[in-house]
Order: C-alpha cells, then sequence, then structure tokens
C-alpha cells in the first residue's frame, strides 16, 4: 500500500472527502478525530495491516505520518 | 491460555430482571447519531436510587427456583457475581441468602468480574457440582453500573444499562463436558476502573470532585472511566484466540454452535469480530438495542431476551465469551437441554 492510499483510507474514516488528509495534517485539529476514530483507526490497521497496535502508541501520534510510521515499512511512497 | 472441562453441570433454567424505567439514549451532543451508531444502544433500563443489583438478582432469583419447582432448602451454593455490591462488607451474597430464605447449610460468597464474571460463575459453580460439594447452585450475576456513570462523561454515559440475573444449575453424572477457556492480564487495569473511593485511594472531597477530563468529557475519580481504545485493542489481541482455543477444546467447528454470545460491549466491537473472526453472523445474538451494555449481566439478559425459542426446541451448542475490566476474559463451549428460560422481568419496588 502506498501513503496515499493509506491518506485515503483514513479520509474514509474520518468521513472527509477524498484527498483531503496530507501527511503533515495535525491529528488535533481535525474534529473528528475522536475516540471513536481511534477505535476506527485500530481496526483499519488490524484489517489492512495485520497489526495490532497499543492505543497507547495511537495516543502519542501528533500527525498523519506519525499515524503512518506506525506500520513502519508496510507502507511505500 | 488455561483450558478444562467440566462435566457434572445440568443448566437447569435462567431468569433475568431489568428495573422498569426504562431510558432512551437522548443527550445534547452533536454527533449523538454517531454513538449510537457505534454503541448499538438505543434504550437501556437504569435503576433508581432504592434498587440494587441483588433485588434485581433476588427477582431473578425468586422466579426461576418457583418455575423449576426448587424447593429452598434444596441450594447448596449461591455465587453472587457483581461489581456493585451493597454493601463493604458483608458479603451481598450472605445478605441474599438471608433474604432468599436459602439453608444454613448453603454456601454463599461474592465474586468481583465484570464482564467475564457469568462464564467464571458458570466455572465455580460447575467445579463445585464435579468436586460434590453442591448438587444445585444459583448462580446470580449482575451490576447497576449506571450508579457509578458520569452523565457528562461520552465514553460511558450512553453504554450502559442495569440488570440482574439467577442461573439454576445442578448435578448430573454424565453431562457433555462445557469447555471452559479464562485468562487474564492485569496490566489492563487501570483502562477500565474507578480509580477512588475504596482502600488504595480513600474517598475525600477531591476524589468526589467532577474534574474535566480528555476529550471534553466531565467526571469524578470515583465515577467509572473507560478507555475505549485500549479495551478494543486487548479485545481484538486476545478474544480471537480464546474463542478459537473453546472451538477446538470441544471440537467444534466454526459452524456448528448454535449461537455465539458475547459479553455485550458494544455493537461496533462485537461486529467487528465477528468479521475477522469469520463467524456465521446468523448466529451471533445482539440485544443491546434496548439493554444497553449490563456489564457482567449481558450474556444472561441477552440469553434471556433473544434465546429462549430456540433453546426449547431442543438440545443447543453455545459459545458464551466474556472478556473486558480487568483484563480478564474466559469463554464457554456449552451444550445445554431444554433449559426453563424465564421471559425478561421488569421490577419495581411494590
Amino acid at each position: 500500500m502506498t501513503k496515499t492510499q493509506f491518506y485515503g483510507l483514513l479520509d474514509e474514516l474520518l468521513e472527509n472527502d477524498p484527498g483531503m488528509l496530507t501527511g503533515d495534517a495535525v491529528l488535533a485539529s481535525l474534529p473528528r478525530w475522536d475516540s471513536l476514530a481511534v477505535i476506527g483507526f485500530i481496526a483499519l490497521l488490524d484489517q489492512h495491516f495485520g497489526v495490532s497496535v497499543p492505543a497507547v502508541k495511537i495516543a502519542e501520534c501528533r500527525t498523519v505520518d506519525d499515524l503512518a510510521a506506525l506500520v513502519g515499512d508496510k507502507l511505500s511512497g | 491460555m488455561p483450558t478444562f472441562a467440566l462435566n457434572a453441570m445440568k443448566l437447569a433454567g435462567m431468569a433475568a430482571a431489568v428495573p422498569m424505567k426504562r431510558t432512551k439514549v437522548v443527550g445534547d451532543i452533536p454527533d449523538l447519531g454517531k454513538v449510537i451508531a457505534s454503541t448499538g444502544v438505543k434504550a437501556r433500563h437504569i435503576a433508581p436510587a432504592d434498587v440494587c443489583t441483588s433485588d434485581l438478582c433476588a427477582a431473578a432469583a425468586e422466579r426461576i427456583l418457583a418455575r423449576l419447582g426448587w424447593y429452598k432448602d434444596s441450594v447448596d451454593l449461591l455465587i453472587f457475581v457483581t461489581q456493585t455490591p451493597d454493601y463493604q462488607l458483608p458479603a451481598t451474597a450472605c445478605a441474599l441468602h438471608g433474604r432468599l430464605g436459602l439453608a444454613k447449610s448453603c454456601a454463599a460468597f461474592d465474586v468481583n468480574l465484570g464482564c467475564s464474571g457469568y462464564v467464571y460463575g458458570l466455572a465455580m459453580a460447575g467445579a463445585h457440582l464435579q468436586a460434590g460439594a453442591a448438587k444445585r447452585v444459583l448462580l446470580l450475576v449482575g451490576d447497576t453500573i449506571s450508579k457509578v456513570v458520569s452523565p457528562a462523561d461520552r465514553s460511558v454515559a450512553y453504554l450502559f444499562g442495569d440488570a440482574g440475573t439467577a442461573t439454576a444449575l445442578e448435578r448430573t453424572d454424565g453431562a457433555v463436558p462445557a469447555y471452559f477457556v479464562t485468562g487474564t492480564d492485569g496490566a489492563g487495569a487501570a483502562h477500565l476502573q474507578i480509580p477512588a473511593g475504596q482502600f488504595r485511594v480513600p474517598s475525600t472531597e477531591v476524589t468526589r470532585a467532577t474534574l474535566a477530563r480528555e476529550g471534553g468529557n466531565q467526571r469524578s475519580d470515583e465515577q467509572l472511566y473507560m478507555n475505549g481504545p485500549e479495551i478494543f485493542s486487548f479485545t481484538l489481541r486476545e478474544v480471537p484466540g480464546m474463542i478459537n482455543a473453546a472451538l477446538t477444546a470441544a471440537s467444534w467447528g466454526m459452524d456448528e454452535p448454535d449461537a455465539y454470545v458475547f459479553h455485550q460491549a458494544n455493537r461496533y466491537m462485537i461486529d467487528y469480530l465477528v468479521k475477522r473472526m469469520k463467524l456465521p453472523a446468523d448466529s451471533v445474538v445482539l440485544q443491546l438495542e434496548n439493554f444497553g451494555n449490563t456489564s457482567s449481566a449481558s450474556i444472561p439478559l441477552t440469553i434471556c431476551a433473544g434465546l429462549s425459542e430456540r433453546l426449547a426446541r431442543g438440545p443447543a451448542r453455545l459459545v458464551l465469551a466474556g472478556f473486558g475490566v480487568g483484563y480478564s476474559w474466559a469463554t464457554v463451549a456449552l451444550t445445554v437441554d431444554r433449559p426453563l428460560i424465564e421471559p425478561v422481568i421488569e421490577f419495581a419496588r411494590s
């Protein structure tokens, strides 16, 4: 999966228009990034990448690219 | 994970009671619809101040004892599973023993477990029956979590309901074995807890004060804190393996159980587990819509509300899975043969 596709999954999760999110978007500034979205993101990581990430690691993320870094080398581009 | 089989336990009957007052999920927040879609909860039954968990369990117990025709002096063991007891001491099981008029030869004790508590209760009942320590067991399981929830904390305010249940179990030689899987991860204790008000952090003005918390929520340290994302993460980590272990122990394929009854945590979580494990969705029983998450009572309440017709038709294979606060988890692969399942009682003080 490319980073752009990853951003697309996040856009879908947050009910954004496609292509809205960029890697440097600050999570705290996204109105729909709440605890329900975090739960949806945990499911997204599980479903698409087969990884289980503790919620505390997600809470430490500041930007969208910090979220992308959680799946490490599973993203290209 | 520890896996064990108990083969002297017959589930004779079950009853459940909820407070009469039914409360629709309403709130002055902009995204309530999203919350309801996620939890699956549209209404709950909420206990008034003068109704305790023990009252609901006592009503359920009286009903099932009467309908089964069990003499009260034939009950050898009363187990009360709750996190909302009447007293710090004595054990509420002892108080219930007195109220129900059980015999002095009947043992009684409390167990402090929540989401996993019903399955642990079945395991303890089954072990006593198998050991010959009891011939008849009354397993009373319930909670009134609404009493410890802050109405200004949206992570919990729209989720929980109250209920008390009674399950009657008796010794039967040569019963189909019940296969249990149990486990605990105490590292998760802080993610679902009431932090203060007991001995570790005694009650003070500070612990009783309502304070601003994460995400605009407000609660005191004597009210329930739930870290939803952490709980979800724990569930994905532990629950699929637990259910597979129980199926393997029972030599059941995934399509063989007549019903899967999960602790009714919330709709999103159960739907995701079903999808991820590729479980047959029509075998998964959901009763969140009208009752909410009733903590330890959710599995038996779901059976009473949603499975009585199926269970009356003939023998059935059930997978009952509890998981949550602790973290604690337990599953049983249980075969039942037409237990008496009472309709849900709506309880009010007369």
